[in-house]
């Protein structure tokens, strides 16, 4: 049905974002399929699995729970915003070494709320990040893997490794020149 | 009789490696890092429905669901949808240019009802719409007039005991003329003889839940029409091939019209079998209708009203021993619910059949099994088929034996279980390859049981810990379910890079990086040359399904065949070049040598390169098939699958005497994989299985009204484990017992993962209880929620009991 329009400005990863969205949209929709930000992934529609969190103004939100247009002037951070371009941030690279990841579907949701966590603390105990965690589902079964990401972040954080090179995480990890 | 040359193959690389421990490989057993991960983290748009952004001009297709659980369907009005402003159509089941019909081994479940609903979440007509949002709004205006019928959820209704016969009922498959789906059978010796010769029978009635899949992926299905009038489908599926098959028929084309391409899955657990094959098509449909791209997104409601449950199971089961402890015999009825129905109902029946006397040397046996409609959502296949539900009820007989003998439950198993040189309670040998023992004895000493065991007995307060132990086995790949085949295809490209193509899918469970692991440790190359194309029913021929536990044993093998073959003929090559003899060939990619001379050398690239100028072919097709399962369908005698893999799990328990609730603190469990292939999918599938058996255990269920209709349709109200609820510590041991037809001795382990977790932790619980074989006996359903195990708790007057 056609509906007004409500203007809205976002900073998403760090850039303006000026939207004209209906009142009803979702901040999921409007992240998924107008900014083609498919880090974000729906699980449940109700806050329930927590795979869509995202920050806004640096705090975790569900993105499937948050109209677009209650939300004018935040900023917002998605998984795409963690580091800048051709850089893998310290905990994806956590999640990465842990070998954590399964389906992958849930991973994002995760590495959202560590980012939350670890803003607030570098040093949490196992105790908070099994309490900050619990906000995600994971049905393949890889919280201790997240858990464990989690301090291994935090350790690279604070050694001052906040970005690793993509493409020297490629060469290690998999897509090693061949032939050479 | 010769064997296959791929059989000679597989069997010729397990003898040569055989004595090689795991350590020693290259890639083998590793803790490789996915071949996927990377774009995982960064969170890339690999998703079904992530590929949205690249169509445009799509329309959205929403399933308009039935109002009854059970109803004739009169009358379908959709003229006040099709007013609905974005409305493009409404299909219903008279625009199905084919058959309308997805059921996946039966013809019983139309893809848009017509005639009759069976459950809540029948389709009965599509709206198509410019966007999702119209076309759900235009549901509600969709006007169908049904007659309804009587509703039947309990299988009792169905059936009854002593016998299973059908009793007098409002069918819900008419058209059957009956809502047995199939039955099963196992005869083996003589159960009255047993009966005779016991000294101690011990009987009991058993329930299991049905349990969600839960897989955070929602389903999704894009489909695009091509000009030649064939269509392309991206679709959230587990067996692309049987897509095809299912979305050919509905539509009325041939196969090589229909092209479906398997994007990762965000889980699946078998779970993403049949409703793959019914969301393709609902966007086929609407696809071919339209002419334009069609997409299918389902809410978690949808999903969870719309696609395959784990079967729930009742049973009644009596075994028979010695004295001593010794199996004479067992009894079993059993009666599998498949809800509105068949989907894979008949191979779960089956499966649970095979495995329905547990991991022992049964000399005597009688058991009867019935899968039955009813009119709840129905059920199909769900990571261990049939077994978990079985393996609950025996494994929990086992220890009210070992609690009437006065054995130890361990000791009791020991003295049962199977061993190389036994015969399965179908009469197959297994001269090979049966690590159980070994399972059972590393568990129980890294669990510390007797030491724990004796400690829990003599404990006092409300506050008490338990200690549980179950065993199984489970038959791999599809036996004699059907054809049971795989194929891979390994094309070397000119640089050194590497294409793999496999119909296999990957929804999280390492097995394609399995494959990869085989496939380099053949060729001598690191994991990290290979590129692993999606499944594609275009590019990749027929693999079989992606179920069973079969990826890493079929379509191993078949990659194992591949390369093999290849590494023949680059060794032959390199040999040619070198000067050197082909079996004095080492190749570490990037470096290939003499063995005998190392300075006689060339780079894996060069090599790649002289094969084009020398005229040696570097791509090649591989293929396995299992040799055929032998199952009569009178005795239940044979040789049902060509090998099994064995475990047992201890789970260690805590249970709040005053509040019923139960919190696992720590388990141990032992796999028998024959060898490990890929460590950290082999980690994953011990801890994730055990997590998603700990749910299914302690708080999985999905409920319905007396109408039909489900309570629990979202994640608020179905719950599964979160950080929270689980153990600090789940600790996999692994046990190599080697089978000599599995890609370097290996065996599956996708579905075992689960099949045990639930009686571990059910047996635990019961040793926390304490209070004797009555209170032991009362722990016979799951889900063991807080309010079940009070329940239990108060009968007894346990509190009282522990109080003092």
């Amino acid at each position: 049905m056609a509906v007004k329009t409500v203007h809205v400005h976002l900073k998403v990863n760090g850039k303006d974002v000026e939207l004209d969205v209906p009142p009803n949209e979702r901040l999921i929709d409007t992240l998924r399929y107008r900014l083609k930000l498919t880090s974000v992934k729906e699980g449940c529609g109700r806050g329930e699995c927590g795979i869509c969190i995202v920050l806004v103004n640096g705090l975790p939100r569900h993105s499937c729970l948050t109209l677009t247009a209650a939300i004018d002037g935040a900023e917002i951070t998605t998984l795409e915003g963690l580091a800048p371009e051709g850089k893998i941030h310290a905990i994806q690279m956590a999640f990465l070494e842990t070998r954590g990841v399964q389906c992958g579907y849930c991973t994002q949701g995760f590495i959202m709320m560590a980012k939350a966590l670890l803003d607030k603390t570098l040093d949490p105990s196992y105790e908070e990040i099994k309490e900050w965690l619990s906000s995600t589902l994971c049905r393949c079964g890889s919280y201790h893997y997240y858990f464990a990401a989690v301090k291994l972040a935090a350790k690279y954080i604070k050694e001052g490794k906040i970005y690793f090179d993509e493409e020297e995480v490629k060469k290690k990890y998999y897509m090693r020149v061949v032939g050479r | 009789m010769s064997k296959p040359e791929y059989v000679d193959i597989v069997e010729k690389v397990f003898s040569e490696t055989k004595e090689k421990k795991t350590e020693e490989f290259r890639v083998i057993g590793k803790r490789i890092v996915k071949y996927d991960a990377i774009p995982k983290i960064l969170g890339k748009p690999i998703f079904t429905a992530d590929l949205l952004n690249l169509f445009k001009d799509v329309v959205f297709v929403y399933s308009v669901r039935s109002k009854y659980a059970h109803a004739w369907i009169k009358k379908i009005d959709v003229s006040d949808a099709l007013k609905y402003p974005g409305v493009i159509t409404v299909l219903t089941a008279k625009d199905i240019p084919g058959v309308n019909d997805v059921g996946y081994v039966i013809p019983d479940q139309p893809l848009l009802a017509d005639k009759k609903v069976r459950m809540i979440g029948d389709t009965v007509a599509l709206i198509v719409a410019d966007s999702l949002e119209n076309a759900r709004d235009a549901a509600d205006l969709v006007s169908v007039e049904y007659e309804p019928l009587d509703v039947i959820l309990d299988p009792l209704k169905i059936v009854e005991w002593g016998g299973l016969r059908e009793k007098e009922h409002t069918l819900i498959h008419d058209e059957r003329g009956s809502d047995v789906l199939s039955r099963y059978k196992i005869r083996r010796g003589d159960i009255k003889k047993a009966e005779q010769e016991a000294a101690v029978v011990v009987e009991n009635e058993y329930r299991t839940p049905m349990q969600e899949h839960a897989y955070l992926e929602t389903e999704a299905a894009i489909a695009v029409p091509e000009p030649d009038g064939s269509v392309t489908v991206y679709a959230k599926t587990q067996c692309p091939f049987d897509t095809r098959k299912a979305v050919a028929t509905v539509l009325g084309l041939p196969f090589n019209k229909v092209r479906i391409i398997a994007p990762p899955l965000g889980g699946g657990f078998g779970g993403a079998e049949d409703v793959g094959n019914e969301i393709a098509a609902k966007a086929a449909l609407a696809a071919i209708k339209l002419g334009r791209p069609a997409a299918v997104l389902y809410t978690r409601e949808e999903s969870i009203i719309g696609h395959s449950k784990r079967h729930p199971m009742i049973a009644r089961y009596k075994h028979y021993a010695r004295r001593d402890g010794t199996l004479l015999g067992v009894q079993a009825e059993i009666i599998l619910n498949t809800g509105a129905y068949a989907s894979l109902g008949p191979f779960v029946g089956w499966r649970a059949v095979v495995h329905s006397t547990g991991p022992y040397k049964v000399p005597n046996a009688h058991v009867d099994l019935a899968v039955v409609y009813t009119n709840m959502v129905y059920a199909g296949a769900f990571r261990g088929f049939g077994n978990p539900q079985v393996t609950f009820a025996v494994e929990r007989q086992m220890d009210l034996l070992a609690e009437e003998l006065g054995i130890d439950p361990v000791e009791l198993r020991l003295k049962n279980i199977l061993r190389n040189g036994d015969r399965t309670v179908h009469g197959q040998l297994l001269d090979h390859g049966v690590g159980l023992e070994e399972a059972i004895r590393k568990a129980v000493e890294a669990a510390k049981w007797y030491e724990k065991r004796r400690l829990y007995s003599q404990q006092k307060g409300l506050l008490r810990r338990g200690i549980g132990i179950a065993v199984f086995y489970h038959g791999n790949s599809i036996g004699a379910e059907g054809a049971d085949f795989s194929t891979a295809t390994i094309i070397i490209q000119r640089d050194g890079s590497i294409v793999f193509r496999t119909g296999l899918t990957d929804f999280g469970q390492g097995n394609i990086q399995g494959l990869i692991n085989i496939a380099a440790e053949i060729l001598g190359v690191p994991p990290s040359y290979f590129k692993v194309e999606w499944p594609d029913t275009a590019s990749t021929p027929d693999a079989g399904p992606t179920v069973a536990s079969r990826s890493t044993v079929m379509g191993g093998n078949a990659t194992l065949v591949a390369a093999y073959k290849l590494r023949q003929r680059l060794n032959k090559l390199a040999g040619e070049i070198l000067g050197c003899d082909p079996d004095d060939i080492v190749i570490e990619a990037p470096k290939v040598y003499c063995r005998s001379d190392p300075n006689l050398s060339m780079t894996w690239q060069e090599l790649v390169e002289q094969s084009f100028w020398k005229g040696v072919p570097i791509q090649e097709f591989g293929y396995f098939r299992a040799p055929p399962a032998e199952w009569d369908e009178e005795t239940g005698q044979g040789a049902p699958y060509m090998h099994y893999t064995f475990g047992a799990i201890i789970s260690d328990v805590e249970v709040d005497i005053e509040t019923g609730v139960v919190r696992v603190k720590e388990a141990v469990t032992a796999y028998d994989i024959g060898r490990v292939i890929n460590r950290v999918g082999a980690d994953h599938h011990a801890i994730g299985g055990y997590i998603q058996g700990m749910g299914y255990a302690l708080m999985e269920d999905i409920y319905h009204a007396p109408d039909g209709r489900v309570y629990n349709t979202n994640l608020s109200t179905y719950h599964i484990p979160t950080g929270l609820d689980i153990p600090d510590k789940i600790k996999p041991i692994w046990v190599e017992a080697g089978f000599k037809r599995g890609p370097f001795g290996a065996k599956g382990l996708g579905e075992p993962s689960i099949v045990a977790i639930a009686p571990s932790i059910a047996n635990a619980i019961a040793h926390a209880l304490g209070g004797g074989f009555k209170v032991n006996k009362d722990v016979n359903k799951h889900p063991l929620t807080p309010d079940y195990v009070y329940s239990i708790i108060k009968k007894h007057g346990l509190i009282k009991k522990y109080k003092g």
